[in-house]
C-alpha cells in the first residue's frame, strides 16, 4: 500500500462491501430464473472488464484479445470437469493459473510490440485457439450434471447462489484492482500507459510491470470465464474465444470509465441487462434488431460521455475544488550533498558517436560533467543535443564511443537501469497524470529509484516538492496544474528518484520571462545542494545565466566548450548560432 | 447498480403475476413450446417446423382438443433459437423462466442447438422432443428428452450399406472410394465418428476426400478441386443449412460435378426445403440422393396435401412432418397422463407405445421411447430428387419411385 491512500482504500472497500450487500440483497428478491440469470451475468462480464481495465486501461495496454484468457479459463474448468470429474470450485482456480501461464506465454513476444501493434497482435490469439479447439474436435463442451451433490460441483437450483458466487468473484476481482490502484503497481502502469520512454527514465522498468499487469489480469479474467462457463452449462469456442467476447470489456470499460475502479462495474451494470432485455424484448418480434438498438445506445453514451460515465460524472460533481496538503509537509532541512567535491568528474562521455544510416547525429562527442556544477549543452535546431542525451540515459545505444557515471560504464544498459545508476532526466513534452494528485505524480519518480519502501518513496517525493516549491500544491490533481507547475513538477518527479546527474531537456521551452526566473532560482538552489545538472536548452539569456559551463554542439560534433562568456564570444558559436552574415555584419 | 436490480426484480415479479393471471382466467389451456431457429442461416428449417407445428395445433383443437381434459385447448408458445447455441440456451432459459406453466415442448432443429437447450430444459424437468441427430444429446443420462430421429450413429450406419446397394445395383460394381464433404456442427460431427471409425472399413472403402468447414461456408471452391483430383464414387454431404447447401451444388454444378456425373448423398432434412429449389436452379439438385429421419409416406398422402394447400409451400417434407408429429405426440401424452403437469407428461411419454396417430408418421408406424429417450426402432429414409422433386426411395413402406444412380464418368 502506498503511502497517503489509506483513506482513499478504506473508501473504495466500503463502497464495494455496500455495494455487494445492497446487490445481493436486492437480487435474493427476484425469482424470475431469467431475471436471476442476468444478475450473475453483470458481475461476470463486471470482473471481466476489471481484469481488462487493469492492463488496458490503467497499463494503457490496449487489448482487443482478451478473449484468450476468458476462454481459457472456460475452457480449462470445462474440459477437468468433463474429463477428470474435477468441480468447478476447483476448476476455476485451475483456469486461473492456466491464464497466467498462458499470459506469460502470450506477453514474451507480444509485448515486443507497441501500441496498434500490441492491440491487433492480441486479437489473434483468441482466434488462433478457437480454431484450435474446433480441430480437436471441443466445439461443443456440454458440462455434464451432477444428480448428486450438485453444489460440490457448482451446480445450483436455485440460481441466487450462482449470482452469489458471481459477487464473490467481481468483489474479489475489484479488491485485486484497488490494491493495484492503490500501490507502486498502479503508479508504475499509469506512468507506462503515459509515456513508456519516460516511465523507463524516471527507473520504472517497464516490460516486468507490462508483464505482472497481464499476469494478474489474465488471471480474473480467466476465473471470469470459468464461472461464465458454469452458468451457460454449455461452452462452444465462439461463446467465450469469439470476437464478441474480446469487444465486451472494452465495451463495458469504455462506457463505465477507463482506469476507473468502478468503471466496468457500471459498464456491467447498464449495458449487459440493456442487451440481455433487448434480446428478450425486441429480439423476439424482430430478430437482430437489438444488436442495432444496443450500439446505438453505445454510441450516445459515448458521445455525450466520451471519458466514460464514471469519469463525467465525477467531473461534474464530484471535483475538488481546494487543494489538499499533504500531511506532515513540514519543510525539511536544506539538504546538501556532503559527498559533493567540486571539481571531480561525475560523467564522462568520451568519442560518443551515433549513426542513423548515412546521417551522424553525434559524431565523436567527449566532454566532462564535474559534480555540483551546471553544464549548458547549447547548439542550433538539429545539432544533435536531445540524441545526446538519449545516448547518455539509454534510449539509443551508441554507434561507438563511452559514457561513464562515477567511473561505471552506461554504454549497453536498459533506461531504467541509467536511471537505477543515479541518472533523472525529463522531457521536452511534459507527462504528466492529469487525474492524479501532484503528490502521486511525483511519487513515480521516487519508485523508479529502485528498492525504495512506501515510506522511503514517499519521503523522497515530499522531500521533491518542497526542493522545487511545490509542497502546497500536493493534493492537487496535475491537470489543473500551469506550465510551470508542470514544468516543477517533472522536475520534482526526476528528483524523487536522488539522481547524482539530472538531464534536463529544455526545461524552460515556452516559458515566459518571469516564469523561467522561477525555475533558475529552484536550479540554482539545487546547485547549492550540492545536485550535478546537465541542461538543454536554448534560450540563451536564461543559460548564460546559470550555467557554469557550456557545450556547443554543432552538426552532431562539439563545437565549442568553457565558461560562458568564452564561448558566446567564439566566432564559430555565433557564425553556427546566427550565421556568417550576421558576423561580417558585426565585423563591418 | 441496485436501481437497476429494484426494476428488474419488479419486472420478474410482475412476469409471474401475469403468467398466473392468465392460467386463472383460462384453466383449459394446455401450453406447449416450440423453439426453433426463426433467424440466422437455420431459420427456413425453423419456419417449416413453425408451418408444420401450427397446422398440428389447429388440427388438434379442432377435433376437440385434449379429450381427457375436458377439450383443453393446446397453446403454442414459440421462440426463436437464433443463429448460436449461446442464443439458443439463452432463449431456452427465457422461456423456462417466462412460462413456468408449459407442458412439454419441443426444438430447436439443429443439434448444436438441442445439446444447449436441452441443459436447461432438463434442468427445469421439462419434457423435451426433438428431431436433432446427434448422439450426444440422449448420451447424457437425461430423463427428459426425446429424441425421435435415429441418431447420427445408426445414421451413419444405416446409410452407407444403402447407398452401397443402390450403386452395385445401377452400376453392377461395388464403390471403392468416398468423399466426406460437410460442416462441423454436433450432429455432423457425430455422423463422422462411425464412419471413420468402422463402417468405411466394413464396406471396403477408402476415404479420399475429407473436407470439414466452419458453417455457414463462404466458399466452395477448394472442395470441388480436391473432389476433381480425388475422383469419388460418391459424396457424402453433410452441410447443416439450405445457405451451404446450395453453395455446394451449385459449385459442384459448375465445374461439372453435379449429381449426375457425381452421386451426390445429402444428409439431413434441409436436403429437402423447399427453398433449396427455388434458390437454384432445379437442374443442380437433380439425381441428389437424401438420407433423413422421416419422410411423409403414404399414409401421411392426405395430411402432407392439406399442408400444401394450407402453406402454399411446393411439398410436406422432414422439418414439418417433425414438428406436426412432436405436437401431436405431446398432446397424446398430455391425454394419457390426464394433466398438463410436466413430470406426468414425461411419464406418459416414456411409457407410450403408439401404432396408430402420430406413428402413421414414421415409415416404421411405431411411437415408443427407450429408456435413453430415443425413439425405438426409428428408421433411416432415402428420398431422391427426381424432376425437381425429392421422392421417398427407401424404406420400402414409404417408397413411390425406384432409385437411380447416376452414371458416373
Amino acid at each position: 500500500m502506498r503511502n497517503g491512500t489509506a483513506a482513499k482504500f478504506r473508501r473504495d472497500l466500503t463502497i464495494l462491501i455496500v455495494l455487494s450487500v445492497v446487490y445481493l440483497g436486492a437480487a435474493w428478491f427476484v425469482t424470475n430464473s431469467y431475471y436471476q440469470l442476468i444478475l450473475t451475468l453483470v458481475p461476470i462480464w463486471a470482473a471481466f472488464g476489471v481484469s481488462w481495465n487493469i492492463l488496458s486501461g490503467y497499463g494503457g495496454q490496449l487489448s482487443f484479445g482478451h478473449a484468450s484468457f476468458f476462454g481459457i479459463g472456460g475452457y480449462t474448468m470445462t474440459l477437468a470437469l468433463v474429463y477428470w470429474n474435477l468441480t468447478p470450485w476447483l476448476g476455476i482456480p485451475l483456469g486461473m493459473v492456466v491464464g497466467g501461464l498462458a499470459a506469460v506465454v502470450i506477453g514474451t513476444p507480444t509485448f515486443r510490440l507497441r501500441g496498434h501493434y500490441f492491440a491487433l497482435s492480441m486479437l489473434a490469439y483468441p482466434l488462433a485457439i478457437l480454431y484450435f479447439l474446433q480441430y480437436l474436435g471441443f466445439q461443443e463442451m456440454s458440462l455434464p450434471m451432477h444428480r448428486e451433490n450438485p453444489a460440490l460441483y457448482l451446480e445450483f437450483s436455485d440460481p441466487r447462489f450462482y449470482t452469489l458466487v458471481a459477487v464473490g468473484l467481481l468483489a474479489m476481482a475489484v479488491l485485486v484492482c484497488i490494491l493495484v490502484e492503490n500501490s507502486r503497481f498502479g503508479l508504475a502502469l499509469l506512468a507506462v500507459r503515459q509515456n513508456e520512454l519516460a516511465a523507463e527514465a524516471a527507473g520504472i522498468d517497464s516490460k516486468a510491470w507490462k508483464m505482472r499487469a497481464l499476469i494478474v489480469s489474465g488471471m480474473i479474467a480467466s476465473g471470469a470465464g470459468g464461472l461464465y462457463a458454469c452458468v451457460q452449462l454449455v461452452v462452444t469456442p465462439d461463446s467465450v474465444f469469439g470476437m464478441l467476447v474480446s469487444a465486451q470489456p472494452v465495451v463495458l470499460t469504455l462506457f463505465g470509465g477507463v482506469a476507473s475502479l468502478w468503471g466496468p462495474v457500471i459498464g456491467a451494470a447498464f449495458l449487459v441487462p440493456l442487451s440481455k432485455g433487448l434480446d428478450a424484448t425486441v429480439g423476439t418480434f424482430l430478430p437482430g434488431i437489438q444488436g442495432v438498438v444496443y450500439g446505438a445506445a453505445v454510441i450516445a453514451i459515448i458521445l455525450l460521455a466520451p471519458d466514460g460515465v464514471y469519469w463525467t460524472l465525477r467531473d461534474k460533481f464530484f471535483t475538488k475544488k481546494t487543494p489538499v496538503a499533504i500531511p506532515n509537509a513540514s519543510r525539511p532541512d536544506r539538504l546538501v550533498n556532503a559527498s559533493v567535491t567540486a571539481g571531480v568528474a561525475l560523467m564522462k562521455v568520451d568519442g560518443l558517436s551515433k549513426n542513423f544510416g548515412g546521417l551522424r547525429a553525434v559524431s565523436n562527442v567527449s566532454f566532462e560533467i564535474a559534480e555540483g556544477e551546471i553544464l549548458g549543452i547549447i547548439g542550433p535546431n538539429g545539432a544533435g543535443k536531445t540524441t545526446l542525451f538519449n545516448l547518455l540515459n539509454g534510449v539509443l545505444p551508441p554507434s561507438s564511443g563511452s559514457a561513464t557515471i562515477g567511473g561505471v560504464s552506461l554504454v549497453g544498459r536498459k533506461v531504467h537501469q541509467i536511471c537505477h545508476m543515479g541518472v533523472g532526466r525529463t522531457f521536452q513534452v511534459v507527462r504528466s497524470f492529469p487525474r492524479l494528485p501532484l503528490i502521486d505524480n511525483v511519487m513515480v519518480g521516487a519508485y523508479g529509484a529502485g528498492g525504495v519502501s512506501d515510506q522511503d518513496a514517499a519521503d523522497a517525493a515530499i522531500h521533491a516538492l518542497h526542493r522545487t516549491g511545490l509542497a502546497d500544491l500536493a493534493g492537487v490533481e496535475a491537470g489543473n496544474l500551469t506550465n510551470k507547475q508542470l514544468r516543477l513538477m517533472e522536475l520534482a518527479r526526476a528528483l524523487a528518484g536522488r539522481p547524482r546527474l539530472l538531464l534536463l531537456d529544455e526545461t524552460l521551452a515556452g516559458l515566459g520571462r518571469e516564469e523561467c526566473e522561477d525555475i533558475l532560482d529552484v536550479l540554482k538552489r539545487l546547485r547549492e545542494e550540492g545536485m550535478t545538472i546537465c541542461i538543454i536548452e536554448h534560450t540563451m539569456h536564461a543559460m548564460l545565466r546559470i550555467a557554469d559551463r557550456f557545450v556547443v554542439l554543432d552538426h552532431g560534433a562539439v563545437l565549442a566548450s568553457g565558461p560562458p562568456r568564452e564561448v558566446v564570444e567564439n566566432r564559430e558559436v555565433i557564425e553556427a548560432y546566427l550565421g556568417k552574415k550576421f558576423l561580417a555584419a558585426q565585423n563591418a | 447498480m441496485t436501481q437497476i436490480t429494484r426494476r428488474t426484480a419488479l419486472a420478474g415479479a410482475a412476469a409471474l403475476a401475469g403468467s398466473r393471471a392468465a392460467r386463472a382466467a383460462d384453466p383449459a389451456e394446455v401450453k406447449i413450446a416450440m423453439m426453433v431457429p426463426l433467424s440466422g442461416p437455420w431459420a427456413r428449417s425453423g419456419l417449416l417446423e413453425q408451418m408444420g407445428a401450427r397446422m398440428a395445433v389447429d388440427d388438434i383443437n379442432a377435433a376437440g382438443g385434449i379429450k381427457s381434459l375436458g377439450g383443453a385447448k393446446i397453446k403454442l408458445v414459440e421462440f426463436d433459437a437464433g443463429d448460436s447455441a449461446e442464443k439458443a440456451k439463452d432463449a431456452a432459459q427465457r422461456m423456462v423462466a417466462q412460462e413456468p406453466d408449459l407442458a412439454g415442448g419441443f426444438g430447436a432443429w439443429l443439434s448444436s442447438f438441442t445439446l444447449a437447450i436441452t441443459e436447461v430444459t432438463e434442468r427445469a424437468e421439462l419434457p423435451w422432443m426433438t428431431l436433432s441427430y446427434s448422439d450426444a444429446i440422449t448420451g447424457r443420462g437425461f430423463k427428459y428428452v426425446f429424441q425421435s430421429s435415429p441418431t447420427a450413429d445408426a445414421q451413419a450406419a444405416e446409410v452407407v450399406p444403402i447407398i452401397m446397394k443402390l450403386a452395385e445395383k445401377a452400376t453392377g460394381k461395388k464403390p471403392t472410394k468416398v468423399a466426406i464433404v460437410g460442416d462441423n456442427s454436433a450432429s455432423s460431427m457425430s455422423f463422422y465418428k462411425p464412419l471413420k471409425d468402422h463402417v468405411f472399413k466394413e464396406q471396403g472403402l477408402t476415404l479420399v476426400v475429407d473436407e470439414v468447414f466452419a458453417p455457414p461456408l463462404s466458399d466452395a471452391t477448394s472442395i470441388v478441386q480436391k473432389l476433381r483430383s480425388g475422383k469419388p464414387d460418391f459424396v457424402l454431404l453433410q452441410s447443416t443449412n439450405v445457405g451451404d447447401d446450395k453453395l455446394l451444388v451449385e459449385k459442384f454444378a459448375e465445374f461439372g460435378l453435379s449429381a449426375k456425373k457425381m452421386p451426390l448423398i445429402g444428409g439431413g432434412g434441409h436436403w429437402c426445403a423447399p427453398e433449396l429449389t427455388k434458390l437454384t436452379a432445379p437442374e443442380n439438385v437433380e439425381g441428389v440422393i437424401v438420407a433423413l429421419a422421416d419422410w411423409p409416406g403414404k399414409k401421411a398422402a392426405e395430411l402432407g396435401k392439406r399442408f400444401v394447400e394450407r402453406t402454399k409451400e411446393p411439398w410436406f417434407g422432414h422439418d414439418s412432418i417433425f414438428a406436426y408429429a412432436h405436437v401431436s405426440i405431446l398432446a397424446a401424452a398430455i391425454d394419457m397422463a390426464k394433466s398438463a403437469d410436466r413430470h406426468k407428461v414425461a411419464a406418459a411419454l416414456h411409457s407410450m407405445d403408439l401404432t396408430t396417430g402420430p406413428a402413421d408418421l414414421f415409415p416404421d408406424g411405431h411411437v415408443s421411447y427407450d429408456e435413453k429417450g430415443r425413439r425405438k426402432g426409428a428408421q433411416l429414409c432415402v428420398v431422391q430428387y427426381h424432376n425437381g422433386v425429392p421422392m421417398p426411395v427407401f424404406p420400402e413402406s414409404i417408397a413411390t419411385t425406384p432409385a437411380f444412380w447416376p452414371k458416373s464418368s
